[in-house]
């Protein structure tokens, strides 16, 4: 590109201009440095929570910076965990279905219980099984959603997204997205058997394999959030299996047409449980930070975060929210959604990687 | 002074000029790399990584189909886009250094690189918004009548091959450009002198002597192609996984290192097919 | 004469093709960055700057612009001078091994960054070493310290010897040798190396993806955008990366045009 320039002065001219020019550019950029705060505090969250409108409140009340770390899935979440010193982290956010997995590896913190709205959480969601174990409080539901059909309704007849079995079929072939996260996925598959999340085993690997392939055969991609979203705003496709409130809320304004349903087999449910970090050398101020996140005011932000929107687990956030917000989540109808669906599917170690071998097989058919 | 003892000082100080590089090389490259050959032999049971010798996750690979499939998946794309990527340059390359005149050439090469300065995972990104059934390119041939239906591109191996046939056109562009300028004249009046017509010249003199560009440019094409997690990961709609998608999986959804590793080993060794296939094109020289 | 303007014919027309293939995703980049509204997919609905005010306000973006700055620079420059003063003694001394040695410098270039990320991710982990920026900025002088050394040591002539020899025998040392005479010398392809190793640095994701904690760089910034969905954000941030750098490009650009006039 740059070959054999041999004129010192010119290259010493060109040289400082460049110089001078990076020097400009960094200075530009490094003027919004923010205000020096006096502690840190480390959270390992999902992506809904690096919202500024978020945690800055929190930030600047607590004179505290709160780092953050995105995963997805808590495998993600336990090879992070695997591969950080102890005390690395002080507040964990985990699916509600994995908390006993966190419990067992000796990661969370008992919390105490009148420390936590537990009252004013929906009774649906408090997943006291989940939560706690030996009557301890580990985590406390934060979020919930469902991982049901996204459909564009001008494309397709609503009515068909009424039956689940439609996306097992030919009927829109070629014009399904599949959200790609094995287990609410295999959780459908399931309800496509007519099983109940709860009780997937071994024994039923090849029937669910033989859904996931029928499902992938109707399908056009597997894929993220973005491709997702991208693929059904774009008319790529107008079926995304495995999506919910949580991908069509956001685009609610440029495309009224995206809607979502729960079926009459039922969907699967995601709760998202947030802890304190056993090892972690800030308990008070983790704790706090749990309590903030959970409170009325830090959940109405939560449930309309930047990554994507979804119910607040504790009741009373919907003074905080305006009425189109309430709209988007369908606040309230919740009542009947919570009735139809089921939590996650909860694998032993051994059947979890049984559940990723199928859907990678799936995903290179 | 002998000349013993200044050859000593003189060997002294070389090894302190070059030590440097050298153990940074070794500590932060070599060493690893060992380490994660080492661990690729380990295994992990449960939640551990138990430090026993053996070839499981090697046999594990041949066994699998899914991860099998991912080898031979990503070794077809980048084949597909290094030849495609050759045949669309070299004619770009060659037009530019032969008939751009000589002081627009710099300035159609910068043009040919700019898109370079997007950053990368942008560039791909907006390929899945170009190649999308509403996006620019269906809005186009829709519009113009050349197609009835949109074109299905986005989330096949089709966008994949393009998002990187993109990428790798700038690259190849340069290394065959340099080459082919390098070439004096007086190999093609020679041709021509024996008689040699136009494409005789090429095919027996211009070819082989832009060769080593060629080369060097597939081979970095090869490499970087077969390694990249980006591209696949986001135009291919997960249709099919590439090994580099695979090990991601294996690191980031069930923490298993040792398989991570092993997968790499197996993509180490598919590149270093590909360096003795084309080694005798590939030299640093001095001037 | 008609064979000729065929020929040329056809070479303009395929010139006009493959700029129009390299150009597309940027024009369509940067035309709905100014999207007015939330999909950055056609129909375009207007006019706005709304996203470029987002990206400005947006504190983890410019921060990791910063960031991405800082280890570009400081990861280019540890790569020269490293670089450098491997081809030196390469170049001038006749060492043992020097085959070997060369090999051993270049060796990072033919293996995927994926497999660099992952080596020292394992190795880090295994010796409870933090991820941070500093450990992405090791990973990014693994990766450029190769092409650093190759294009240095590739313009070390043996023609400069004699300078040099004249410098030492003037009483100069080998540092002064090496600071005022060499370096300067070799300036053109120690430049180049140094803008080849930012570029590669800017834009290098998967290191920088793996080795990072919470600071974070520019792609990897924008790859967790990605992540929460569709935004003309992300279309605006790599618009004005790209302007800065054809920016950057122009100014290398003029610099150099003065010089042709020159000569």
């Amino acid at each position: 590109m740059m070959q054999s320039v041999h004129d010192g002065a010119h290259l010493r001219r060109f040289f400082s201009s460049v110089a001078a020019g990076a020097i400009v550019a960094a200075s530009l950029i490094s003027v919004p440095a923010p205000a020096f705060a006096t502690e840190e505090l480390n959270a390992l969250v999902w992506c809904d929570h690096t919202d500024p409108a978020l945690v800055e409140p929190f930030e600047k009340a607590n004179d505290v910076k709160v780092n953050l770390k995105v995963y997805e899935g808590t495998g993600a979440a336990l090879s992070i965990l695997d591969q950080s010193r102890p005390g690395d982290w002080d507040v964990l956010v985990i699916d509600g279905v994995d908390v006993h997995r966190a419990i067992d590896l000796d990661l969370l913190a008992e919390m105490p219980a009148d420390a936590l709205p537990t009252a004013d959480i929906f009774p649906e969601v408090r997943m006291e099984a989940n939560n706690t174990k030996d009557g301890k409080t580990y985590a406390v539901t934060e979020k919930f959603g469902y991982n049901t059909v996204s459909y564009d309704k001008s494309k397709v007849d609503p009515k068909d997204m009424q039956d689940l079995s439609v996306v097992f079929s030919d009927k829109y072939k070629g014009r399904i997205a599949l959200y790609d996260y094995y287990l609410p996925m295999i959780g459908l598959a399931g309800l496509g058997l007519g099983k109940k999340t709860a009780e997937l085993s071994e024994a039923d690997m090849p029937a669910l394999k033989e859904k996931l392939a029928e499902m992938r055969a109707a399908s056009k991609q597997v894929s993220d959030v973005v491709s997702s979203q991208t693929a059904l705003a774009t008319g790529e496709v107008d079926i995304l299996v495995g999506g919910g409130e949580w991908i069509t809320a956001v685009l609610s304004a440029d495309k009224p047409n995206l809607d979502w349903t729960i079926p009459e087999q039922g969907a699967v449910r995601w709760a998202q449980s947030i802890g304190v970090m056993k090892d972690s050398a800030k308990q008070d101020l983790a704790l706090k930070f749990v309590q903030y996140i959970v409170s009325p005011e830090g959940q109405a932000r939560l449930a309309t975060s930047s990554c994507y929107w979804a119910m607040p687990a504790n009741s009373k956030a919907g003074e905080h929210l305006t009425d189109p917000q309430k709209a988007a989540l369908r606040f309230n109808e919740q009542a009947e959604y919570l009735k139809k669906t089921q939590l996650y599917p909860i694998p032993s170690t051994e059947l979890d990687q049984q559940f990723q071998d199928a859907w990678t097989e799936m995903l290179q058919q | 002074m002998t000349a013993t003892t200044l050859e000593d000082a003189d060997r002294r100080k070389a090894w302190g000029f070059a030590a440097p590089a050298l153990l940074w090389t070794l500590a932060f490259f070599v060493v690893p790399f060992l380490f994660m050959a080492a661990m690729s032999l380990w295994k992990r049971e449960g939640r551990e990584i138990v430090r026993v010798w053996n070839l499981d996750n090697y046999a594990r690979f041949f066994s699998e189909n899914a991860l099998l499939q991912g080898l031979v998946n990503s070794l077809e794309i980048t084949v597909i886009v290094t030849v495609l990527s050759v045949l669309l340059a070299y004619p770009l390359a060659w037009i530019i250094a032969e008939r751009v005149p000589k002081r627009f050439q710099r300035m159609a090469l910068i043009l040919a690189i700019l898109p370079f300065w997007t950053s990368y995972v942008v560039r791909s990104y907006s390929w899945l918004l170009v190649l999308s059934k509403n996006g620019v390119i269906n809005q186009m041939l829709t519009g113009l009548g050349l197609i009835a239906e949109p074109l299905e591109i986005a989330s096949t191996r089709t966008a994949t091959v393009i998002g990187f046939v993109h990428f790798f056109v700038m690259l190849l562009t340069l290394t065959i450009y340099s080459n082919l300028i390098q070439l004096s004249p007086n190999y093609r009046r020679a041709a021509a002198d024996l008689g040699a017509n136009a494409f005789q010249t090429f095919w027996h003199v211009v070819l082989p002597l832009t060769l080593p560009g060629i080369m060097t440019g597939a081979f970095l094409t090869f490499v970087l192609c077969i390694g990249d997690y980006v591209t696949p990961q986001i135009l291919g709609g997960n249709n099919e996984l590439v090994l580099p998608q695979i090990i991601m999986l294996q690191l980031g959804r069930r923490a298993d290192f040792p398989m991570a590793a092993a997968l790499s080993i197996i993509l180490m060794l598919a590149v270093t097919v590909a360096y003795v296939l084309c080694a005798r094109w590939l030299k640093i020289e001095r001037a | 004469m008609l064979r000729r303007v065929f020929v040329s014919g056809v070479s303009w027309t395929y010139l006009a093709l493959v700029y129009a293939f390299i150009f597309l995703p940027v024009a369509v980049l940067v035309l709905f960055s100014f999207q007015d509204g939330r999909l950055p997919v056609p129909p375009f609905n207007g006019f706005s700057m709304q996203w470029y005010e987002a990206v400005f306000a947006d504190r983890k973006l410019m921060a990791a612009l910063s960031n991405s700055m800082l280890v570009a620079i400081s990861s280019s420059v540890v790569s020269c001078v490293l670089g450098f003063l491997a081809a030196y003694s390469l170049a001038r001394y006749k060492l043992p091994g020097s085959a070997l040695q060369r090999g051993l410098l270049i060796a990072p270039m033919t293996v995927s960054y994926l497999i660099i990320a992952l080596g020292l991710l394992a190795l880090l982990n295994a010796l409870h070493m933090p991820l941070s920026l500093l450990t992405v900025g090791i990973g990014h002088v693994v990766i450029n310290l190769p092409l650093c050394f190759a294009i240095i040591y590739a313009s070390m002539g043996d023609h400069q010897i004699n300078i040099e020899r004249a410098a030492r025998d003037l009483g100069a040392s080998d540092f002064k040798v090496m600071a005022l005479v060499t370096a300067p010398m070799l300036m053109p392809s120690i430049l180049a190396a140094f803008f080849l190793s930012v570029t590669f640095s800017w834009d290098e994701f998967i290191i920088a993806f793996l080795l990072s904690r919470f600071d974070v760089t520019l792609p990897v910034e924008i790859w967790s955008m990605l992540r929460s969905g569709l935004n003309p954000k992300t279309n605006a941030i790599g618009s004005l990366v790209f302007l800065a750098s054809v920016a950057l490009l122009l100014i290398l650009e003029f610099s150099l045009f003065g010089r042709t006039k020159k000569q």
